[in-house]
């Protein structure tokens, strides 16, 4: 018995897990190339919600509302976000990449608030259906029970990781990254073009976002204009757990977090109510024996 | 200096205009004490229209005790600093009595002031039980209180035969309240807690617990918190295929619950306090309201129709508007003609029986259980 729960919740973390990952490298990869923490980061999981859904009602006419039509509505979403975050980059933070770093920070907190309460205009407050009709099926194995949705979830989660991290470690534009976040002054000597490899790190970073949220909604089942709060937090945290900065880490970080929180749950004398307590002991754990997170690197010219 | 003048010359205009309405009245002024601006304006502004309503029909009756009542509104924002401004403001505008109170919060301070003014004060929304013991004995809570909601919870689950229960709560004062309250109550009665969980608001996965549920097996899993995530819950519990009963508290009886539980919250039931759709006598009041102001009257109308119409009924049966007297009144009543039901107090001036009803969610929206 205590086994067959054990193993569900460890389906349960990884589903949950996907998401923090999802939303994690976002912020990982900002940070990593112009060291910005992006509090607005969270947002975009929820305009990538609400855009997949824009997308979806649009097509649902000729393709239906299950996984095919969401896996469109999710790509439109990513590239129509990626974009958005692109501009967030030119409008609020480009101008301000020499100012002090905690300016940077409030207009993040800004950008974060402009877009929060922009949907909160638009929506008046309300939950949003989001419409997609995916089925109940799924494998069972014995007692276990795994939906094909999660398992669509998780796999399309694991292809997107793996796709980020070829295009990093792969392609010109990816070794261009990984240029930039070691030395942007020196690159820019070198005849990198340093503000396209910044959009572009914020265009793949949103995407992810986005396609965090779009899947948040078809599977959970409906939008808020509030829902990105709480998962920023916890994708920050999950980013800060396998060492902010390092692609990976937000990957392990994010799987990580999520089986706390589902394990947590299971903490005998304590309960439910104690879950976020003991994946934040997990975190202070980390930071006490390894300041840089799991996987991070120490640099001593960073703060 | 001009500065000064100014302001003293406001001063004395905005006194001018405050002693007006007092000084120019022959009739009674009831006091309203409701939020209508703020978060909850929506809600306040219902119950102050249904107020109004009620006193109409006062008026073409022949008012009360021959005169006929006007009302003053004191907003109090939902919000215990301007509540305490709004019933400083009603207290000293000279009236009979006031009738309001929706966010409990923002009541329980105003409960000293009408009690030192010696003010009968008709609470006709707030119920947190925090407001029992900060009573002076003035005021008198026409609705039911958790306690109440508990005592309705357990019956009906031990009308269906439940003998195992799931309780959820997002560890906020009101729903870990209920939670905590239901248990005692639901173990002294000798029955089994088969779970108790705590979730947190605005997460969106609740797997985990799903997991813990469905292994413990209850009879039935109750939600004592807010729709929101009421609503994501009952999703996730019936997708991960638990059969048994699902109840929630009435912070979660708005049909919103529908919108995000889809189809899933079919057969969910809810306690609720009182909607004029659902109460036998409440059809003229919801086509009057309808007819007056252009829309369906909300949740809280109800209570505060009935409020203004007791506190009416007391000064009748008291004789007199002197305070006292209709506080005495209030204490007796036995006020049979209430859109949610009769009204007589108990000893510590909350409702003497519970005006709950239990609602059953069915095809999109609430229907009566019972």
């Amino acid at each position: 018995m205590i086994w067959t729960i054990l193993t569900q919740q460890l389906i349960n973390g990884i589903v949950l897990g996907s998401f923090y990952a999802l939303v994690a490298l976002g912020y990982t990869m900002v940070f990593g190339v112009v060291k910005l923490l992006n509090f607005a980061h969270g947002e975009l999981y929820m305009v990538g919600g609400f855009a997949g859904f824009l997308v979806l009602s649009v097509i649902s006419g000729t393709v239906g509302m299950g996984w095919p039509a969401v896996a469109i509505s999710m790509l439109l979403a990513m590239i129509g976000v990626g974009f958005l975050g692109v501009i967030i980059e030119r409008v609020a933070y480009a101008p301000m990449l020499a100012a002090p770093r905690l300016s940077i920070l409030i207009t993040a907190l800004a950008v974060s608030l402009v877009l929060q309460n922009g949907a909160l205009a638009l929506t008046r407050g309300q939950y949003v259906p989001f419409g997609a009709a995916l089925g109940f099926g799924g494998l069972n194995l014995g007692p276990i029970f795994i939906s094909n949705n999660q398992m669509i979830l998780v796999g399309t989660a694991a292809l997107l990781m793996v796709g980020l991290e070829l295009f990093v470690s792969r392609t010109q534009y990816g070794r261009a990254m990984r240029a930039v976040s070691v030395d942007k002054d020196m690159c820019a000597l070198m005849g990198i073009n340093v503000n396209r490899v910044i959009a572009v790190t914020f265009f793949l970073g949103s995407g992810l976002a986005a396609a965090a949220g779009t899947m948040a909604g078809a599977y959970y089942g409906s939008l808020w204009y509030f829902m990105g709060f709480l998962i920023g937090l916890k994708a920050f945290t999950a980013a800060v757990i396998g060492g902010i900065g390092s692609i990976p880490g937000a990957m392990l970080g994010g799987l990580i977090l999520g089986l706390l929180e589902s394990f947590g749950t299971l903490v005998p004398g304590v309960g439910s109510a104690w879950k976020d307590v003991f994946s934040f002991s997990v975190l202070i754990l980390v930071l006490v024996f390894k300041p840089t997170g799991l996987l991070g690197k120490s640099e001593q010219e960073r703060m | 200096m001009r500065d000064a003048i100014k302001a003293l010359a406001t001063g004395t205009l905005l006194a001018a205009a405050f002693a007006a309405p007092a000084s120019a009245q022959s009739g009674l002024t009831f006091g309203i004490l409701v939020p209508t601006t703020g978060s909850e304006a929506t809600y306040g502004q219902d119950m102050a229209n249904a107020m109004n309503l009620a006193i109409d029909e006062l008026n073409a009756a022949g008012g009360v005790l021959g005169q006929q009542v006007t009302t003053t509104v004191g907003d109090d924002a939902c919000d215990p600093q301007e509540a305490v401004n709004a019933a400083s403001k009603l207290a000293s505008s000279g009236v009979v009595g006031v009738v309001g109170g929706y966010c409990s919060g923002a009541t329980v301070p105003t409960l000293k002031i009408f009690g030192d003014a010696d003010i009968p004060f008709v609470i006709a929304a707030a119920n947190s039980t925090q407001l029992i013991p900060a009573n002076p004995g003035n005021a008198f809570m026409i609705n039911s209180t958790g306690n109440d909601q508990v005592a309705k919870a357990v019956e009906f689950f031990e009308s269906q035969s439940i003998n195992s229960l799931a309780i959820v709560n997002q560890g906020d004062a009101y729903s870990q309240d209920l939670a905590q309250l239901t248990r005692t109550r639901w173990e002294a009665d000798g029955k089994t807690i088969a779970a108790y969980e705590t979730v947190n608001k605005g997460e969106q996965d609740y797997s985990a617990i799903v997991t813990n549920i469905r292994a413990a097996n209850p009879d039935a899993v109750f939600w004592t918190a807010y729709y929101a995530d009421g609503g994501l819950l009952i999703r996730q519990l019936r997708e991960a295929g638990y059969q048994g009963v699902i109840a929630v508290g009435d912070g979660s009886n708005s049909p919103e619950l529908f919108n995000i539980a889809g189809p899933a919250a079919e057969g969910v039931i809810a306690f609720s306090n009182p909607i004029a759709d659902f109460l036998p006598g409440a059809a003229a009041f919801v086509e009057a309201y309808q007819a007056k102001y252009g829309n369906a009257p909300g949740p809280y109308a109800p209570l505060a129709y009935d409020g203004a119409k007791l506190l009416a009924f007391a000064i009748e049966a008291a004789g007199s508007a002197e305070p006292d007297a209709i506080i005495a009144a209030l204490k007796a009543v036995d006020y049979q003609d209430g859109l949610a039901g009769a009204i007589s107090f108990t000893d510590e001036n909350t409702l003497a029986r519970s005006n709950f009803i239990v609602l059953r969610g069915q095809g999109g929206a609430w229907t009566l259980a019972e």
